[in-house]
């Protein structure tokens, strides 16, 4: 190792970097041709860190730095490589040697080149790099999936307006890289702030997406085993939670980002103002869109838990996240008067019992209708909350002709997308600290979920 | 809150939002539907949503899943009878496609369950068996079930509904649309009987749809044209409408060829005797003559059963050469049979014969000689192949040139009288063929009539063809009010009688009919040019036994013909041992039509004036103008021309036996004469069409009364 370190510092930045990448190809393909889980070594790390990530690996020695033209050739060459190498074993194994964060102070730089690799592939449209982004984005701590989401819709939906469209032929290209991205992208713009609002492009982007085809939200959870461990720390399995969370905050969060204008100068509020008038409706009707489009994929999931004989086992949104979600909006209530904002809390409060309702419903969120009540005690009044909240009215005896079952889907194809060649489970655990759990509400059971039990509740057809 | 007080609120509050934000009232709904699961207004309100918008992929499966659960609410029957009643019409508004398209989405189960309950709840004969029909046609193992049921109710409504003709709404959709599921799906067992039920029915149907007459209003819009419009367009666009279809759904394409394709699917299901492939027309006849040969070679089953293929094969063949021939001798028949500008034609003897003096000495005679025009062989003799039997190896002429289809239809009228012999060959083939002929009632109908007509004078029986034609009269008496093609028609006839009567010797009869054909005809122009034509075209070659030729049924073509049958009328009776002047005068009289052509004749009629020394025929100088006739006659009063006794001016006989008294009064007669051919000579450019028409018209007792 030291031998091709040697020869390495005798060469410039760039064609050190290109023997680097070579010297993985080479180094990493032999080791799959022996076993299927290879071993990404010490000296291996230190070599890409060095050369590629230009980090100095003894004090005093100043790093060889590439100039900008450099490092976008270099890019380049890393991007035909991904294109080139035809074995997605191979790509996978080296992209994670190249990426995944070492919780180190190499893992800036790395970032910044995992940034800007991916940003290149999305612009040029290179699969390759955009799948082995999405696997990255599934493995990866959450704190470094929100920073590459950062990056692309620094790039693609405020730095150059329209750019927002080269971002969203994604879908086609890499379904499963789009997944991966919502879910990210919901969990950079969780709303907690104004800075945290998506921007527009964003928000109709992804409404596109998901309204086009809302299976899309299910790829990664349906490609992944079911007995799988995630590592700690990542993404969730669906951006659903997040996409609710969206939809729920949206009409207060909006509102209360407006609040600050009314408190600025003439001139400002006016154009504010005028901004809001023409977007408002739309915008609005975007959530709307979305929010539907969540509903329907819950009612999907249930089609695909039932025929998987997984119904009222497998919780696909966790209860905790859930409870996250209720003490935010709680909170943004009492932000805002709410007299002053009366129509958005319906509207919220209307959206969070229309999606605890289905979800419930469809199986993706395990719990009882207790349990929902002591969720929501907080909340201001609903009446379709407490309609939820209380569960059906007992009915007469259902109709002689009617069945009880679930809604078959009659022509649509089953869900899921081409299945994905198995990643090999290197895993590579990131050092960072762990995650916090989530604190309020500690002691929830996670109950399987019994259709006519509980309460009367039949699960839909 | 009761249940069904959450259901109102959940359903008024998407009601509410559906107009600003249809999202939102979905959104709604599928909570909605999460909580009361079992709620009809619910998934109606959802299905009405979809189907507002036009969603075809949801609004099927709202659809679905309301006909699954919700099987006895009557908003989902009347939605479906809605959708079933798009499927039946051919309307192609986007909200009919839109529906024909939701019905699609839904599983072929479901599809089958909702025409079936649809078809239930009909009471429309019509309309429910057009809905049996859209199941039949999707679910082929359905019609095992309901095929055979169909048909006969079908069969039944005709006969309660007392359809007069079998082109009606219920014998259509048996013939065309169920007939072919039911006798082309493997697994249906059908016995012998009812498919020779079916194959009667199938074959009235199409024939009976085939010439069907033209409907009234196509009739008035043919008359407007006058006959000055004969665009295609105009003819083409004729509409037919099956009372109760609508116009698509009344068209039949290849009637014949459908026929029959159902003919060779009987065939094999009866076990006739059939062999590989398919068969046209002309095929089967020579092969139905085969079999037939054999026929009493057969034990009971097989004899019935091969009868039986003979008979329908051969009834087939029958009725559309016939139909071919027809339609093309007289192309106004027929519905639909657009062929612009298309004259009818009349089967008569040929008389081009008759300025020939093959039957009479030929007497030489020197004058200043015409050359004729070589007759060119410009006409078609259809020699019969079997040229045995009376009747058989008639030739008939056809002008190639005014009949471009003469071939075919040449053939089809061999084909027919083919086929007729056969069916009439043996007792056992007549008597079903009659049979079913009688449950046809084919005596009324006028088509076959004149077809039958024809063949009859073809094979020479005249007597025989006479009361056809008579009966052939009573089926136009009712007919010739409404067009003028009537008239055409009734003429048409009555040439054909004069023809039959002259052919049977019977030329006070021919003549008489003749006479009554040129009252009902106007003196067409004499057009020199068409003259010249019609001599090239009658070919001069006399050939042994008569011939028979196809005229134009058109006054042009009518009136020579008719001349002619005159002309051969008085010929023989001119031309005999016994003095008969007034015949003689008529004879020449009638010559100068076509002249030169009977120039032999003209001659042939002044050696029998020398001969006779005198020549009384006073109406000489009303019809005769033809300036060598004149000159001739001039010739023979002369010395050198024999000193002639001519009475040609009326009473001048009289004069004649005053004047012997007193010999100066004959220079007189001899200054009346020539004065009156001086004038006669001045009468030359006149149209020889109007002069002999008037001919007929003034002198028709005479004309009559001169033959016995």
């Amino acid at each position: 190792m030291s031998d091709i370190r040697h020869s390495l510092l005798r060469r410039d930045a760039l064609s050190a970097a290109k023997e680097v990448l070579y010297h993985l190809d080479i180094y990493f393909s032999s080791q799959l041709q022996s076993t299927a889980v290879p071993i990404v070594d010490k000296g291996t790390l230190e070599l890409v860190e060095e050369f590629i990530f230009h980090v100095p690996k003894e004090r005093g020695v100043l790093p060889k730095r590439m100039s900008s033209l450099q490092e976008l050739q270099l890019l380049e060459i890393m991007c035909s490589y991904f294109q080139e190498q035809s074995k997605d074993a191979v790509r996978q194994v080296i992209f994670s040697a190249l990426f995944s964060p070492q919780g180190n102070k190499a893992d800036d730089s790395r970032m910044a080149m995992l940034g800007k690799l991916v940003s290149m592939a999305v612009a040029v449209c290179r699969v390759p790099i955009l799948e082995c982004a999405a696997l990255w984005l599934q493995r990866t701590h959450a704190i470094y999936c929100v920073r590459l989401a950062k990056v692309l819709v620094d790039d693609y939906c405020s730095l150059v307006p329209g750019s927002v469209q080269t971002l969203q032929q994604i879908f086609s290209a890499s379904p499963r890289f789009c997944c991966q991205f919502i879910t990210a992208v919901t969990a950079l713009f969780d709303m907690s702030s104004d800075d945290l609002i998506p921007p527009n492009d964003l928000l109709e982007m992804v409404v596109t997406w998901i309204f086009d085809d809302p299976r899309l939200t299910l790829i990664t959870f349906l490609n992944t085993p079911i007995s799988a461990n995630l590592p700690v720390g990542c993404l969730d399995l669906t951006p659903l939670v997040g996409l609710v969370r969206w939809c729920v905050k949206a009409p207060l969060a909006y509102k209360r980002n407006r609040k600050p204008a009314l408190t600025n100068g003439h001139i400002s509020k006016l154009s504010k103002e005028e901004k809001e008038e023409e977007g408002v409706g739309d915008r609005d009707l975007l959530y709307s869109k979305l929010h539907l489009s969540i509903l329907q994929v819950l009612m999907m999931l249930q089609v695909h838990l039932t025929e998987k004989n997984l119904f009222g086992r497998l919780g696909l949104l966790v209860f905790d996240h859930m409870v996250q979600l209720v003490e935010e909006l709680s909170r943004l209530v009492d932000e805002l008067n709410p007299l002053n904002a009366t129509k958005e809390t319906e509207l919220s409060l209307d959206r969070l019992a229309q999606a605890l309702q289905v979800a419930v419903a469809s199986g993706a969120l395990l719990c009882t209708r207790e349990d929902l009540r002591s969720l929501c005690s907080r909340l201001p009044h609903n009446n379709l909350l407490q309609l939820v909240l209380s569960g059906p009215v007992q009915q007469q005896p259902p109709h002689s002709a009617f069945q009880p079952g679930f809604y078959p889907h009659i022509h649509t194809p089953p869900l899921g997308y081409p299945a994905r060649p198995t990643p090999p489970a290197h895993s590579q655990h990131p050092a960072h600290p762990p995650h916090p759990p989530h604190s309020a509400l500690p002691a929830h059971p996670v109950q399987p979920f019994l259709p006519g039990m509980a309460f009367p509740y039949r699960p839909i057809r | 809150m009761s249940a069904q007080g959450d259901c109102e609120f959940l359903v008024k509050r998407a009601r509410e939002l559906v107009n600003e934000d249809p999202w939102a009232a979905k959104a709604w709904l599928i909570t909605a539907r999460t909580l009361y699961p079992s709620d009809f207004n619910i998934q109606y309100e959802m299905y009405t949503i979809e189907r507002n918008a036009e969603r075809t992929a949801s609004a099927g499966r709202l659809l679905y899943d309301m006909f699954v659960n919700f099987p006895e609410q009557p908003v989902v029957w009347r939605e479906i009878s809605v959708i079933t009643a798009a499927l039946r019409n051919d309307c192609q508004d986007k909200h009919a496609q839109f529906l024909r398209g939701l019905f699609e989405t839904l599983p072929g189960r479901v599809q089958c369950e909702m025409l079936l309950k649809a078809t239930e709840q009909c009471f429309n004969t019509l309309e429910k068996a057009e809905m049996l029909l859209l199941l039949l046609r999707r679910f082929p193992e359905s019609v095992v079930q309901h095929g055979v049921n169909l048909g006969e109710t079908l069969l039944e409504a005709e006969s309660i509904e007392d359809q007069e003709s079998p082109v009606n709404c219920f014998r259509k959709l048996f013939v065309c649309d169920v007939l072919p599921l039911i006798i082309n799906n493997p697994d249906m067992r059908l016995p012998a009987s009812l498919l020779y039920k079916y194959m009667h029915k199938a074959a009235e149907f199409y024939i009976s749809y085939v010439t069907r007459s033209p409907t009234v209003e196509s009739q008035l819009q043919g008359s407007q044209d006058g006959g000055s419009l004969k665009s295609p367009s105009a003819r083409g666009s004729q509409r037919y409408v099956i009372e109760g279809l609508t116009e698509k759904s009344s068209q039949i394409v290849e009637p014949w060829e459908r026929l029959l394709e159902i003919l060779s699917v009987v065939g094999v299901r009866c076990e006739w005797q059939m062999d590989k492939g398919s068969r046209s027309y002309g095929e089967i006849l020579q092969r139905m003559k085969e079999l037939a040969r054999y026929l009493g070679s057969f034990d009971a089953e097989a004899h019935i059963r091969y009868r039986n293929q003979v008979v329908y094969s051969v009834m087939l063949v029958f009725f559309r050469s016939a139909y071919q021939y027809v339609s093309t001798i007289q192309p106004m028949l027929f519905q639909g049979h657009s062929s612009p500008g298309a004259i009818p034609w009349i089967l008569v003897e040929d008389l081009a014969a008759v300025y020939s003096d093959a039957d009479i000495d030929r007497n030489k005679h020197i004058h200043k000689k015409r050359k004729l025009a070589d007759g060119r062989e410009k006409t078609m003799s259809s020699d019969d192949e079997e040229g045995s039997g009376k009747g058989r190896g008639r030739h008939i002429l056809v002008n190639k040139a005014e009949l471009p289809t003469w071939a075919d239809m040449l053939e089809s009228f061999r084909a027919a009288r083919e086929s007729w012999e056969l069916l009439h060959s043996q007792e056992t083939l007549e008597n079903e063929f009659k049979r079913i002929c009688s449950s046809w009632k084919t005596d009324s109908w006028l088509w076959l009539r004149i077809f039958l007509t024809d063949m009859i004078i073809y094979q020479g029986q005249y007597r025989k063809a006479i009361s056809s034609l008579h009966q052939l009269a009573s089926f136009q008496a009712p007919q010739q009010q409404v067009s003028s093609q009537g008239s055409l028609e009734h003429l048409r006839a009555l040439i054909q009688l004069a023809s039959c009567h002259y052919t049977l010797g019977e030329y006070r009869m021919t003549c008489e009919k003749v006479l009554e054909v040129m009252s009902g005809l106007v003196p067409q122009p004499q057009d020199l040019g068409r003259t010249a034509e019609e001599v090239s075209r009658v070919r001069t070659k006399f050939r042994k036994g008569t011939d028979l030729r196809f005229l134009p049924c058109t006054s042009k073509a009518i009136m020579p013909f008719c001349l002619q049958l005159m002309l051969a009328c008085f010929k023989l009776r001119a031309f005999t041992d016994n003095r008969d002047d007034l015949a003689l005068g008529h004879v020449i009289v009638l010559l100068q039509h076509d002249w030169p052509q009977g120039e032999g004749l003209f001659l042939k009629a002044v050696d029998k004036i020398c001969q006779q020394g005198s020549f009384q025929y006073e109406n000489f100088f009303n019809y005769i103008t033809n300036i060598d006739m004149l000159e001739e006659f001039a010739y023979l009063r002369t010395t050198e021309g024999g000193k002639v006794q001519l009475e040609l001016l009326p009473n001048q006989g009289m004069l004649i036996k005053h004047h012997t008294v007193t010999r100066g009064i004959t220079k007189g007669v001899k200054e009346d004469f020539r004065l009156a051919m001086e004038r006669q000579v001045s009468r030359c450019g006149e149209n020889l069409h109007t002069v002999l028409h008037r001919f007929c018209i003034n002198e028709k007792i005479i004309l009559i009364q001169s033959l016995p």
